[in-house]
This record gives C-alpha cells, structure tokens and sequence, in this order.
C-alpha cells in the first residue's frame, strides 16, 4: 500500500539516508526510534510537508514524491495535536472538509459522525482553547480521520497527554486500526509498540536499522541499539567456545554460560530479557544451570512491579512481578541466586 | 524593618519617582497646553470648518495610506517571519531605515521620486495629475515614515503563530495560501491590527515629510505649524489641543476594538 524507496533528505546537520519501508493495507506499523532520529522528517515527508532529495513514495501504486500535501489522502496528527486554537472544537474537524467545499449540511452530519466515534460531542460547540490534552487529541485525530485518508499518520501520538488518558488513547487507536485504517504510528516509547503495532520499524541517526514482526524485533534484536531500545537492559561481551557440540560463553565479569545450539561467533554480545532472569534465594535452586550468586544492588519500582539490579560479577538486571512472594525477601544488599536459561540467551548479529 | 528590607523599600520608591519623573514629563506639557487654552478659542477652532477639514483630511488620508500600504506590508512581514533568505538583515534594515533617519530628508527623497521629474511622478503626469500638494502625495509621506510599524508589528505576530499549524492545515488540504487566510492571518490578526493602529496613528501625525511633500492641502500638524508661524503661540494652541484630543479618541478607540475578546470560561476538562 506504502512503499517507501531509498529516500534522502539533508535537514541542516542531520540527514535521513536510504529510508526503505512497506506498509501494507490494515497494517498498525509503529516506528521506533529516540528524539532526533528522524521519525518525524519521515512523517512529513510521507505527508508532502516536506520533499526528499533523493527515493521516492508510492501510495496504492500511484507515485506521490513531489505531490502537494492536499493531493496525497495521507492524514498526519501532529505529537502536539495542532489543533487550531481560533477555532472551536467543530470547526476544526469541519477545516478539511470546508476547504474540500463540502456543503455545509453534509460536513455537519460528517462532524457529529465522527465526533461520535471519538465520543467528543459534547465538546463540539467548545474552544479549543479550553480543551485538556485528552480532548485535544481526539479532536486532532477526529480531524485528520474525517477525510477518510487512506493513511493515518501519528507522530507520538501518546507523548503529550496525562498518563491517565494513555489507555483510553490506546484503545481508541487500536479500534480505529480494527476499523481497517491503515497507520503509521512513530513513538520512542517501545513500551506503546508493544501493545499496538502489527509491524515494527527502528529508526537510528535516520537510518531504519530493524523491521519486522514485533515478536521478531523484540526477540531479536539486530544490534545492540535495537535490543537497548526495545528495553533490554542485560548486555554482556561474551567469549564464546564450542566443545563437542555444546556452546558456551565466558562473559566479561566472569560469568560462564551454558548457551543453546551452535554456531557462535568468537566474540560477542549476549543478551537476555531482564523478565527472563529468575531469581532465587532457597539454595537448592543453586543447581539448576546458568545459576550464579550475586547481590542486590538496588530495587526500583516500575508500572508492573520491581526492577532488581544485582551485581554478580557482571550487572544483571531482573524484572519480579508485583505480588511476587520473593520480594518480602529482597534488600538492598542481600544475596540471591540468578538463573538464565540458555533458551533466553541470544546472541546478537552486529554490535 | 532589616537593612535588606529597608534597602528594598528604597529602591522600590527610587524607582517610582524616576517613572513618575518621566510620565510627568509626557502629561505636563500637555495639560499645560489645556489648561492655557480659553474656552472661547477653543470653541471658535472646534467650529472652524477650515481646521474640521484639515482634521478629517489627515484622518482620511492617513488611514486610506495605511489600508492601501497593507496590502503590501502583511505580505512582507509574513516573508521576514517565515523565510529565511541571504540579504535578511539588509532588507530588515532597510525597513528600519524611514524611523532613524530624518523625515524632513525622507520628505526631500521622496520629493524626488514624486516629482514631475521623478518616477512616480512622471506616471502619475501622463496621467494627468500631480503628485505634489495632493492628498496622494501626503498618503505617500506619511506612509513612508509609518510603514515600519505595520512590518514590524506584523512580522512578531506571524512568528509567533507555531509554523506546525499551518502545516497541519496543509496536511487537512488546504492550499498554502488558504492555510494564510485562514490560520496565520486570524491567529496574528491582534500584532497585524496594532501595527495598523500604530502605522496609522504615526502617520497622521507626521509633519516633516509630510510639509515637504504637500503643504497644501493642510493636514493638521502643517496647519498647527502654520498657525504658529503666522501668528504664533496662542493662536496655535487651540488647534493643537484638538488634534490631540481627537488624536486620542482615535486611538484609544482602535486600540479598544482590537482588544482579544476573552476566552469563554473554563467548564470542567475532563476527557
């Protein structure tokens, strides 16, 4: 449906080089990727605000490099809403329809059409200016999905409002995806990709350096910035050897890892989850392989329980559900037992 | 009281008295002049149809050059806030350039340029009509020298309207011209109308190019002056006491229509 080809575009100082993508109709593709690494050039020149030096966009086969943006059918719902703010609620979801020349009659029933899906009726009559970041979200989008673009694209659009409001966001983008709304949704939290995408794309310096399922991306990881950025946080440098066809590892803190298959480059990056790490304190649980003794360094509390960062040679890092019982029994300086099982160990291709 | 406290104290009253130095410095000539002013004399301008006509013709002609000269100037402020161009600081300058310099040598420049022997005022010959002692030609002086505050005032309005605004309009399909009309333009309309009130406001009380350009007919700072050269102080007073008046009512009435109307009160913000 979207097909990006090797495109180029110098931005002062930065440069997005040979960004490739497909999109396929009905497709929740999330673009991942921190601030500054180009998602938002991207968007726009998806968009038409801007136009590539180099490649070039295809949109349902019809080519749109250097089409003006009102020609393209693509929406864009901007991270900070741009919603106008000498308009009231209902004229800014009647802009795009007024500047169509749509009659008045039809753009009020296509208004209170669409602010019935995003439950905003009330707030029609409203200025935006009054509006809090929840109702200036769904306003924006209700603005871009009322010319019934054939791409939606959303630049982080969870960034700017109360994290309160983030399911209720979160739901209503899944359910326009359902609808079959094709999106592009860029974020720098991978925590939102997560839950949302049907594909994944990793943006770094402008470059996409991983694309994939997000079962694939996240599992494996190409790189060391792709594994960092999809919340891995254990990283080892790792010698490996193979001896009568069992892998191993020696990391560089000393750990001595029993691995799963073969095939293991001379040297490398180990990875594992931090929610594949098990923890222990009883010590029969000491015998069970890849167990080591460490110390707990410090407890964090995170949304969904406790990040426990333990120093065993190496700095590991584990992740223990709320409600664990083991944590009635972790301080801050006590010792513990770690587990990773080989099956959890992945090797990284690059660096 | 501590010393820190009581050094405060005297700072805060050396401040008033150094401002209220200088506002006394604005009012005192000026009720002076009222109160110098004899109800009779006053009374006899107010009803002298020579200085009625003088007053509505700088009125007039004043507001008339400022409509026309937005035409252009909204463009070029929105060019100087949105574009960024090698020369920028040069034609910035140049805009600057009618308020520092002299405007009894802007008068003599342009003096040539709307002279029978100058551009404009070759053109407006063949034409039949001459630019100088014209009202076109005090339009064109006072524009001059009061054009830089509609630029200016407009150009801070335009950038301060968020250029992702007018790019989300793009993206909703309007026109780079329609996202102008109708995003930049109302979101800046507030600087743009002041600079019109200040543009308009100068340029009726402009008087040195003005009297090089067109002595005749009189606006109403060439006829004050022409009073007081002919007959002097006294007679020039009540006259003078009137343009400020109706300067005043003028623009304390744009300055009211162009107050932001305020926002409705907040209901609750729930989403």
């Amino acid at each position: 449906m979207l097909k990006v080809n090797n495109i180029s575009k110098k931005l002062g100082d930065f440069n997005l080089t040979d960004v490739s993508l497909n999109v396929s109709e009905g497709d929740y593709y999330v673009l991942l990727g921190r601030s500054g690494s180009g998602k938002t050039q991207l968007l726009e020149l998806i968009a038409g605000l801007t136009i590539p030096d180099k490649g070039s966009i295809f949109l349902d086969n019809r080519e749109i490099t250097f089409l003006r943006p009102q020609h393209r059918n693509v929406g864009l719902v901007f991270q900070d809403f741009a919603v106008f703010p000498h308009m009231t609620t209902f004229d800014n979801i009647a802009y795009p329809l007024k500047v169509a020349r749509i009659a008045n009659s039809e753009i009020r029933l296509k208004v209170e059409k669409i602010a019935g899906l995003m439950n905003i009726i009330p707030l029609l009559d409203r200025q935006t200016t009054n509006l809090s970041g929840g109702e200036l979200q769904r306003t924006a989008i209700a603005r871009t999905l009322v010319t019934s673009p054939r791409l939606l694209l959303l630049d982080e659009p969870l960034a700017s409002i109360d994290a309160s409001l983030k399911d209720d966001i979160t739901r209503l983008l899944r359910s326009i995806n359902k609808a079959g709304q094709t999106i592009i949704h860029v974020t720098h939290d991978y925590s939102e990709a997560i839950g949302l995408a049907s594909k994944i794309g990793v943006i770094h310096n402008g470059k996409i350096v991983q694309t994939g399922a997000p079962t694939e991306v996240f599992s494996k990881p190409v790189n060391r910035f792709v594994a960092r950025y999809t919340g891995i946080r254990n990283f080892f440098r790792t010698t490996f050897k193979s001896d009568s066809g069992i892998s191993t590892g020696r990391t560089e803190g000393g750990l001595e890892l029993t691995l799963a298959g073969t095939g293991y480059p001379p040297n490398g990056l180990l990875i594992i989850r931090s929610n594949n790490v098990r923890l222990s304190i009883s010590d029969t649980d000491k015998l069970n392989t890849n167990t080591f003794s460490g110390r707990v360094v410090e407890i964090v509390a995170t949304p969904s329980g406790f990040d426990i960062e333990i120093d065993a040679g190496d700095r590991i890092f584990a992740s223990v559900p709320e409600g664990d019982k083991l944590l009635s029994e972790l301080r801050e300086g006590s010792d513990v037992h770690i587990n990773m099982a080989p099956s959890h160990l992945v090797c990284l291709k690059g660096t | 009281m501590s010393t820190r406290e009581l050094k405060g104290d005297i700072f805060r009253w050396v401040m008033m008295l150094l401002s209220a130095l200088v506002l006394l410095f604005i009012i005192a000539p000026l009720l002076g002049m009222a109160l110098k002013t004899g109800r009779t004399e006053f009374f006899e301008t107010v009803t002298d149809r020579a200085v009625i006509k003088s007053i509505w013709l700088t009125l007039s002609v004043s507001f008339a050059a400022t409509l026309i000269f937005a035409v252009g100037a909204i463009p070029l402020a929105y060019l100087m806030a949105r574009r960024t161009f090698p020369g920028k600081k040069i034609v910035q300058g140049l805009i600057d350039l009618p308020v520092v310099i002299p405007h009894t040598a802007a008068g003599i420049a342009l003096l040539g340029f709307i002279s029978r022997d100058g551009f404009l005022g070759n053109i407006a010959g063949t034409m039949g009509f001459s630019l100088i002692n014209n009202p076109a030609g005090t339009a064109l002086a006072m524009a001059f020298v009061s054009v830089p505050f509609m630029i200016n005032a407009a150009r801070d309005g335009f950038a301060a309207v968020p250029q992702r605004l007018e790019k989300a309009a793009m993206s909703l399909g309007a026109s780079r011209s329609r996202a102008f009309f109708s995003i930049s333009v109302p979101l800046a309309w507030r600087s743009i109308v002041s600079g019109f009130v200040m543009m308009f406001a100068r340029g009726m009380s402009e008087f040195g190019a003005v009297v090089i350009v067109a002595y005749h007919p009189m606006t109403a700072p060439v006829m004050i002056y022409d009073r007081f050269n002919s007959f002097g102080l006294t007679y020039a007073r009540p006259l003078s006491l009137l343009f400020v008046i109706v300067a005043l009512i003028v623009f304390v009435f744009f300055r009211m229509i162009s107050v932001e109307r305020k926002p409705k009160p907040k209901p609750d913000q729930d989403a």
